[in-house]
């Protein structure tokens, strides 16, 4: 290992291993903190704890759950997305920052709406009700399959994998697309000529299959990770089962109080450290498939793809135009509810179109900060999210890049997994190790109003690592190698050898921090303490969960709601302009 | 290599040295005394509340209150009663908040235990005697209150199809097969209240050999469903609640608990008319208070103060019904007549007869029976 120690630490740059420190140590502090807080309640290791999951009520069942529901979800995502992410990133499209844009709205969509969403179609009235599909009432198909097999939700069931696929489809054109965009098309051209890729079989062995494999892979491990931490839409659209992450959510406010409910402590003690170690293991597991199977890629100028590839044909503009609309129909569904009120009488049920939703949902005259400044909230999270962790994704990134590069594969590993600690976390794990951690010894952070970045930052990092590992290092280290010849200083050196080639997951990474951040419901949830620091979506869910004897909660909730949408979709859209540009100024 | 594991290691274990102290909460002493806690952050003259959501403190009702006293108000919410004592219990070493409104009578012995809460300094002669019954100490005020019962929708329990229970043993019988949906005692409020309105059902029937928790068992055997919290139960669940216009609503179940003022709730937003009803058998319905406390440990006391005595007034409480959805604590106070309100609403004839203490004493072992009875 040579040692550089003035300014680099095996070929890596200090400051980028401080950043390296600060990543892995923001990820392990506050689950250290709430396995330490539970431990110290109930007197119980978390490896003691662990060996007592199968005795905890319900955990078993949830487990099983949780596995059938997001393998399930994970594979229908990656059948849906992957010809979807291939069709868009490949052929010219009309409108395609908004298409974009639109693909990646459910994403950022806060579950309790995306739930809401779901539940007016599959209701009586809505439209898969009304093609047949009775995925909630279970009757008909539904009703039959549960009477022949004996399984008791199958309606349920279908709903939730439909919600996951709905709501991870993203993640595969986030992750795939850019490959398939930026692939030197003289490559596909190049098999063509050779008997391997003659055939479309031949063409997806040799070359689609190991170029989209890791990235498929990474999108599906991630569809997998969320889906099977699902919490709102476990809870509104399968009422009778649980995750092992909803389990938790029930129990998780109860834990870690000395001499209080010691039980739950325990419970959440042992759920939580078995959760985090298979997901941990699925992390390593998922990483070093990516590792093994990642490579240099030559890179092309996406607009110049898509250019040499054309307008795509009538089946794949079907595919994805209809794919995209298809996306909406949730969506469209929370807008309309925001303009309708259920009029109840003894003549039964009628609805009237109205303002009155729009005219609370502005005013915020409940208990609850008025939307303006929780827009202002979320806006301020999302950009100081993406301020901090862009470049500490980055520098993580290109540090992992350059271990592997000089050799250091193991070391690159540990790094790695360790960096991708958040993901397998509870998020009542991470919420109760701010509390605890915060508590003991900042009690003063309680009142610093930017405290929802930090859980955001935390949860975002992976991402942006992910995204940025493979973009680096599929950059051809012969750049680097020809703008050391030219004159020019060590900005531009980087820009010309790396930075120009990182733009577009770069774009990509900004707009999962943005959308990821406008839309974090969990974490926030756990850790805003003061009202007046509400984002939008705690906004949403605070009046979505109110009692609804007044007529008027559940439209205000939706106006809400959809100005959620529609200010995600805006900033979304500026930040595609940032590839618009890339594609303008060739280097 | 082995460097590079090493440092990191020592980078992210040194911080966390320590950590295994376990931060034992403040209890009272043998006679029931507390000492008053350090504040938790310094003055700002910013009241910070404790609370769940409710619905009665509107931007008007707390801009009436900094009008009149020029303290700015801030909210800490949490999901419900259970939750806001939960989140005394988390932050007592460095209080946060200064008042905690929404304890309920199922949860106030067990804040008092753990000295959470300070005395007050409200003057509490205009409060109804039902409502200061649970608890009359110095350390809580009482600011709204409904009774916990069994609701049920009378389109499905018409004596043809169905009978009006007269006994909960009713209940288990194959009729109300899978037809009743209870929220958990160990996540919900309301649900915690009804478990213990079936302690004293039980303890007070003519069965001697049995109890409430054979009961819960026969009820899960019976198919009854259970749901984390009350807006499940109701919302999704129910037929006979507004659930039935909500998206997604199941309405397996014709019977629920809820308040027994509901049914008026339900008919005050639909033009006096609702097919919902309360189930009020004798010790099956609890009468629960929510209350005002200044929490131990709290800076802003004195605006705390301030912020009950215009919780208890005449203005803000006597509106509890429209604007909370729950009865005033005042002497005289009344259901509203409006859209048959009042109409709807029915009063238990007698209430669960259970003290706080008791409760508080009780109810981990309670809740664990619950807990193996409907497994």
């Amino acid at each position: 290992m040579s040692i550089e120690w003035k300014t680099r630490f095996a070929g890596v740059p200090l400051t980028h291993w401080l950043a390296v420190v600060f990543v892995i140590g923001l990820g392990l502090f506050p689950v250290s903190l709430a396995l330490m807080r539970l431990w110290s309640v109930t007197g119980i290791t978390p490896l003691g704890a662990l060996t007592t999951v199968h005795e905890q009520p319900g955990a078993m069942e949830a487990f099983r759950f949780s596995l059938i529901q997001a393998s399930v979800s994970s594979a229908l995502t990656v059948v849906i997305g992957l010809p979807l992410a291939w069709a868009f990133g490949r052929y010219q499209w009309r409108n395609i920052r908004l298409k974009r844009a639109l693909l990646f709205l459910p994403f950022v969509t806060p579950p309790v709406v995306a739930a809401v969403g779901f539940l007016a179609l599959i209701s009586p009235g809505g439209v898969l009700y009304n093609l047949g599909l009775d995925l909630r009432g279970e009757t008909g198909v539904f009703g039959w399959i549960s009477s022949a097999t004996g399984w008791p939700h199958p309606g349920h069931f279908t709903a939730l994998v439909v919600a996951h696929v709905w709501f991870n489809l993203s993640l595969m054109i986030r992750f795939v697309e850019p490959v398939v965009a930026q692939l030197d098309p003289t490559w596909e051209e190049q098999l063509s000529l050779l008997p391997a890729g003659r055939t479309r079989w031949g063409r997806f062995k040799h070359l689609w299959f190991p170029v989209l494999g890791p990235a498929t892979l990474v999108a599906a491990t991630y569809t997998f990770f969320f889906s099977f931490t699902s919490f709102a839409l476990v809870k509104w659209l399968t009422p009778s089962s649980n995750t092992l992450e909803s389990l938790l959510g029930e129990m998780g406010g109860t834990a870690g109080i000395a001499g209080y409910r010691t039980e739950i402590s325990l419970a959440v003690l042992a759920i939580a450290t078995f959760q985090m170690l298979l997901m941990f293991v699925m992390l390593i597991l998922a990483g070093r498939f990516e590792r093994r199977h990642s490579q240099v890629l030559a890179m092309h100028h996406e607009a110049m793809n898509r250019e040499r590839h054309g307008p795509a044909s009538r089946r794949w503009a079907w595919f994805v135009n209809g794919t995209v609309i298809l996306l909406l129909a949730p969506l469209i569904s929370v807008v309309l509810a925001s303009f309708q009120v259920r009029t109840v009488g003894a003549s039964g049920l009628a609805s009237e179109w109205t303002l009155e939703g729009w005219r609370r949902a502005w005013k915020g005259d409940f208990s609850t900060v008025p939307v303006m400044e929780a827009l202002s909230n979320s806006l301020s999270y999302a950009f100081i999210t993406l301020v901090v962790a862009l470049p500490l994704g980055y520098a993580v990134a290109s540090s992992l890049v350059t271990l592997r590069q000089r050799g250091h594969q193991r070391a690159a590993g540990i790094l790695d997994s360790l960096c991708m600690l958040p993901l397998s976390m509870s998020a009542v794990m991470v919420g109760l190790g701010m509390v605890a951690g915060i508590l003991r010894w900042f009690p003063g952070m309680f009142s610093f109003p930017y405290l929802p970045v930090v859980p955001h930052v935390m949860l975002v990092l992976p991402f942006v690592i992910r995204l940025m590992v493979p973009a680096i290092e599929r950059i051809d280290p012969v750049y680097a190698e020809q703008a050391s010849l030219l004159p020019m200083g060590k900005m531009a050196f980087w820009w010309h050898s790396r930075g120009s080639f990182l733009v577009v997951p770069a774009t990509m990474a900004a707009s999962l921090c943005l959308a990821f951040s406008m839309g974090e419901f969990g974490a926030t949830f756990l850790v805003v303490r003061v009202g007046s620091w509400d984002s939008l979506s705690i906004l949403v869910d605070q009046v979505a969960s109110r009692p609804k004897f007044d007529p008027y909660v559940f439209p205000t909730a939706m106006a809400l709601a959809t100005i959620l949408m529609v200010v995600t979709l805006l900033v979304l859209s500026i930040n595609e302009r940032a590839r618009a540009w890339r594609s303008r100024h060739e280097i | 290599m082995r460097l590079l594991v090493f440092v990191l290691f020592l980078l992210l274990v040194a911080p966390l040295a320590g950590c295994l102290e376990v931060l034992e909460p403040v209890t009272a002493n043998e006679d029931g005394e507390c000492s008053i806690l350090e504040p938790g952050r310094s003055s700002d003259g910013v009241l910070r509340l404790l609370t769940y959501d409710i619905s009665a403190f509107s931007e008007e009702m707390l801009d009436g209150f900094t009008n009149q006293t020029g303290y700015e108000i801030e909210m800490i919410r949490t999901e419900d009663s259970g939750g806001i004592l939960e989140q005394l219990l988390q932050t007592q070493q460095a209080q946060q908040a200064d008042l905690a409104v929404g304890l309920d009578n199922t949860y106030l012995q067990t804040a008092l235990n753990f000295c959470l809460l300070q005395p007050h300094e409200a003057n509490v002669s205009g409060l109804s005697p039902t409502a200061l019954e649970p608890y009359d100490g110095p350390l809580a005020v009482p600011f709204d209150r409904g009774d916990v019962c069994l609701n049920y929708d009378e389109s499905r329990v018409d004596g043809t199809n169905r009978t009006v229970p007269t006994s909960l043993w009713n209940l288990t019988e194959p009729q109300w097969a899978g037809l009743t949906a209870f929220p958990s005692p160990v996540t919900s409020s309301p649900g915690r209240a009804f478990m213990v309105a079936t302690v004293d059902y039980f303890d007070n029937d003519e069965d001697n050999t049995t109890d409430a928790f054979d009961w819960w068992r026969a009820m899960a055997n019976n198919g009854a469903t259970f749901t984390s919290g009350w807006t499940e139960a109701y919302e999704i669940h129910y037929s006979g609640g507004y659930g039935a216009w909500v998206d997604g609503h199941l309405g397996d179940a014709a019977m629920t608990v809820s308040y027994c003022h509901s049914p008026g709730v339900e008919a005050f937003y639909s033009e006096n008319w609702t097919k919902s009803t309360s189930l009020t058998l004798e010790r099956s319905t609890f009468h629960q208070v929510e209350y005002a406390g200044v929490i131990n440990g709290g800076t802003e006391t004195e605006a705390a103060n301030a912020f009950i005595s215009y919780l208890l007034s005449d203005e803000v409480n006597r509106n509890m019904p429209e604007n909370n959805l729950m009865q005033s604590v005042l002497i005289n106070a009344t259901w509203p007549e409006t859209s048959g309100f009042a109409h709807h609403t029915d009063t238990p004839t007698l209430n669960a007869q259970i003290s706080n203490e008791r409760i508080a004493d009780e109810m981990e072992a309670w809740i664990s029976e619950w807990s193996e009875a409907t497994q």
